[in-house]
């Protein structure tokens, strides 16, 4: 080997490294991009804990709010009253629906109980839904609009500035 | 004032570091000693400085300065003394200068003792050590001001991280962490120096050893520290999730590890120079990028501060001292080839040449495992995580195998082992080993994992055992000494290897509990009305009350707590809570933990509600878990003893020498001659 080869170590070594580390600057980890944002809603058709059946087609012709939650999940607690407002000021205008996470009927019926049942659809998920969302954890909610397009992904607990964001996504309150 | 003071303070620290990286430059380039002598006291200065700094910033914390940002965020007027103060190092700004406290504090420490000695490399060392900590003194003078002011001034702050409030063991594992950190910089200098000044011998890597094992003792206290306070205060009933910060505390550790070990062959036998080279430079790079991962927020973890500007300046100085280091090395590589044979397999250099390749491939599993979510997400901007399966699968086996060459590794003899040897120092050790592991499938143990680590642990505490009674024995029988003192003399006269052997025996203690605890625990999860059982192994947990109330230390924090009883193998009461505190959207949850020599009962509230009494607790039976932090303290004690300073052996006067280990073939009095 010819000893000046050696030297070409350097940029192959430091070149990578440096791209590596100069991309991912300035990247805010917390914001995770949806890949679902711009798409088209999975289908889907599952029970509700009414009984009733609901499936995508339904939420056609009306903006609407996915909400993943579970009874025992802590932060749901603390956006539930987000929800129930906007539900309040909204419901002609917007379809609210929840997805019971990994959790069983039951505990969620009583989990409404507690927290007020704000009179939408929870929807029973066996777990496929929330992959086919890329739910990464309850709290998570899915802004879709009137055309069945998710435009919003808020992660953890929605707030009154989040829900406002969302909502404009999708043209509600606007 | 304070502010005006500290901010003040790290400027001039900076002209200071950046006078002193130009003395020594000039002392080493016309050999002037009096230039070093005003390098040293440039960088003792600094120290002074970055204390007067911390100084400044914790009394503006414990006086909740508002005007201050970082106090502002990171403090509030109800915070409780303790947190005020140790929130120096919760947070980004502040806990640059803690970093440059220490590496300054280090820095003074070695240019200090080394002051008449090594007079060629030591002015190298200073100009490596001043650019080091200059580098930091410059990003809290521009990105990272730890004195940044507010306007207007807020009436209360944010208060700190609530997890980082959770646990007073805050107050113990940054700053340990970060002593072994920033210590490992010193390796780093003297590697530069030795390159620089082409003084690769012996000379560079007597003096670095112990300067590598004092911060790795840190760095093992930190990381064990650290595994302790994620079980005992995250709450999700584990201690180790291969989250990306643990990973970048983990790699340093495993490349200045396997420094540790090949810098043995590099000074005896002159053997595995490059290696040895390349650990150290890859350990000081491997700190720079774990605190680039920690503080410019690229990882989302709990130790992600906040995505901020001091991103490029840590990127430019891991690409200065990669490509230097890297670049130094391939100009003196003709020089560190290693020209003669390579060793026999069953030698001790092999040992740890094998040792040494091990832990690199352990380095570039993590390596690759941390970095590979941001390889995606630069090149196609999505995200993707490789999860705990992976880094056990990979890591797992070559684990087995450092055990296996941890065992192996201290019997064989320099330069090849015969056969004979071999079954003299390994087949009753097997043997007892083998029995061992009988008595562990029969205590329950189970799976290749539990069993093959049980075995494995007992060969290597069998070949520890062996070698001390040799030792100890032949010491007794020379030198006529009782086995106490024979032992004792035996080991203080050669700190380096017994300490060692402390070491290993506690990492085996780690091992064999890591193993148990991994793949043996069990966990149950229930929702409890006021009187109702669940039950987890051989106990019963009963849920007695749930109780809302604001703490005591701090009312701003509401506790939901539960209070249960467990009756069965063991009885007793324990409580698991839920906090809330103002700044923080999510409940903190703190975990019930009762810990025994056998197993750990570990309760975390899911949910409580008050108003009917029920709550929804997960249990978790997780066996020999303490076992975990009483083998991390054997290799911290180990270690120690290690790197304690040897006796400087007093020279008699000529007329009364007496040969202290007459040779056996002069002397008459020796037995059985």
């Amino acid at each position: 080997m010819r000893p000046w080869l050696r030297w070409l170590i350097l940029p192959v070594l430091v070149g990578p490294v440096g791209w590596l580390l100069f991309a991912n600057i300035g990247v805010d980890p917390r914001t995770i991009p949806s890949q679902l944002v711009g798409r088209h809603l999975p289908a889907f058709s599952l029970a509700t804990l009414d009984g009733a059946t609901l499936t995508d087609a339904d939420l056609a012709g009306r903006p609407a709010v996915i909400n993943f939650w579970a009874s025992w999940c802590v932060p749901c607690v603390d956006e539930h009253p987000v929800l129930l407002d906007a539900a309040a000021r909204f419901g002609g205008d917007l379809r609210i629906v929840g997805v019971v996470y990994h959790d069983t009927p039951d505990a969620a019926r009583g989990w409404l109980g507690r927290y007020g049942d704000g009179g939408w659809p929870d929807l029973v998920d066996d777990g496929s839904l929330a992959l086919d969302f890329g739910v990464t954890g309850p709290p998570e909610t899915y802004f879709v609009d009137a055309g069945g397009v998710i435009r919003h992904r808020v992660v953890g607990p929605l707030t009154t500035v989040s829900m406002a964001e969302g909502l404009a996504a999708i043209g509600v309150g606007g | 004032m304070l502010p005006t003071i500290g901010h003040a303070a790290i400027v001039v620290a900076l002209a200071l570091t950046a006078y002193a990286a130009i003395a020594f430059g000039l002392a080493a380039r016309r050999g002037d000693r009096s230039a070093a002598t005003s390098g040293r006291r440039a960088m003792l200065g600094a120290f002074g400085l970055a204390a007067v700094a911390s100084v400044a910033l914790m009394a503006s914390l414990l006086g909740h300065d508002f005007s201050i940002a970082y106090v502002a965020r990171n403090n509030a007027t109800t915070t409780p003394p303790f947190y005020s103060v140790i929130s120096l190092w919760a947070a980004l700004e502040g806990s640059i200068l803690f970093w440059a406290l220490l590496l300054t504090g280090w820095s003074a420490l070695v240019l200090h003792r080394y002051r008449d000695r090594h007079v060629e490399l030591m002015p190298w060392v200073g100009v490596t050590l001043a650019l080091a900590s200059g580098f930091f003194f410059a990003v809290m003078t521009w990105p990272g001001n730890p004195f940044e002011r507010l306007v207007p001034v807020p009436v209360q702050g944010n208060g700190p991280n609530a997890l980082l409030q959770n646990n007073p063991f805050m107050g113990l594992h940054p700053p340990l962490l970060y002593l072994g950190y920033t210590g490992l910089a010193v390796p780093f200098a003297f590697g530069v120096a030795a390159l620089v000044t082409g003084r690769i011998g012996p000379e560079w890597l007597a003096i670095v050893r112990r300067w590598t094992v004092i911060p790795w003792i840190f760095l093992t206290a930190g990381i064990v520290a650290g595994a302790w306070w994620s079980y005992e205060v995250l709450g999700w009933g584990g201690y180790w999730a291969w989250d990306p910060v643990e990973n970048a505390a983990l790699m340093p550790w495993l490349t200045a590890t396997a420094f540790i070990h090949s810098s043995m062959v590099a000074e005896r036998r002159g053997g595995l120079r490059i290696f040895t080279m390349v650990l150290v430079i890859a350990t000081y790079v491997l700190t720079l990028l774990g605190t680039f991962l920690t503080r410019s927020g690229v990882v989302q973890s709990v130790h992600a501060f906040t995505a901020s500007a001091i991103g490029p300046w840590f990127a430019v100085a891991i690409l200065a001292a990669l490509g230097g280091g890297i670049g130094l090395l391939l100009w003196r590589l003709p020089a560190l080839a290693d020209r003669r044979p390579a060793p026999e397999l069953a030698s001790r250099e092999s040992a740890f040449l094998f040792n040494n390749v091990l832990f690199l491939a352990v380095t570039l599993v993590v390596c690759f495992g941390t970095l590979l979510p941001l390889i995606v997400e630069g090149a196609t901007g999505g995200r993707l995580g490789l999860g705990a399966p992976y880094f056990n699968a990979l890591n797992a086996p070559i684990f087995a195998a450092l055990l296996f060459l941890m065992a192996i590794g201290p019997a064989l003899p320099w330069g090849g082992a015969s056969w004979r040897t071999l079954r003299d120092r390994f087949g009753l050790q097997s043997l007892l080993a083998g029995a061992g592991t009988l008595v562990g499938f029969g205590a329950g143990m189970r799976g290749l994992a539990q069993l093959g680590t049980l075995f494995l642990a007992l060969l290597v505490i069998g070949v520890l055992g062996d070698e001390v009674v040799r030792g100890t024995r032949s010491r007794g029988r020379t030198r006529g000494e009782a086995v106490p003192t024979a032992a004792w003399r035996l080991a203080t006269r050669n700190r380096r290897r017994y300490g060692g052997y402390v070491v290993h025996a506690g990492i085996c203690v780690m091992a064999i509990a890591i193993s148990v605890s991994a793949t043996g625990a069990s966990q149950a999860s229930a929702a409890l009305g006021p009187g109702a059982s669940m039950a987890i192994g051989g106990y019963a947990i009963t849920l007695d009350r749930v109780v809302e109330e604001p703490m005591r230390e701090d009312p701003r924090v509401t506790e939901l707590r539960a209070e249960l009883h467990y009756s069965g193998t063991r009885s007793g009461a324990v409580s698991t809570a839920l906090r809330s505190y103002p700044n923080s959207t999510t409940a903190i949850a703190t975990p019930g933990v009762r810990t025994f020599p056998n197993e750990d009962l570990y309760l975390t509230l899911l949910q409580a509600d008050p108003g009917t009494g029920t709550a929804t607790i997960q249990a978790f039976l997780n066996p020999l878990v303490a076992w975990i932090w009483l083998g991390g303290f054997i290799v911290v004690l180990g270690a120690a003893f290690a790197a304690w300073p040897e006796r400087r052996r007093v020279l008699a006067p000529a007329s009364t020498a007496v040969p202290a280990e007459p040779l056996a073939a002069s002397s008459p009095s020796v037995e059985g001659a």
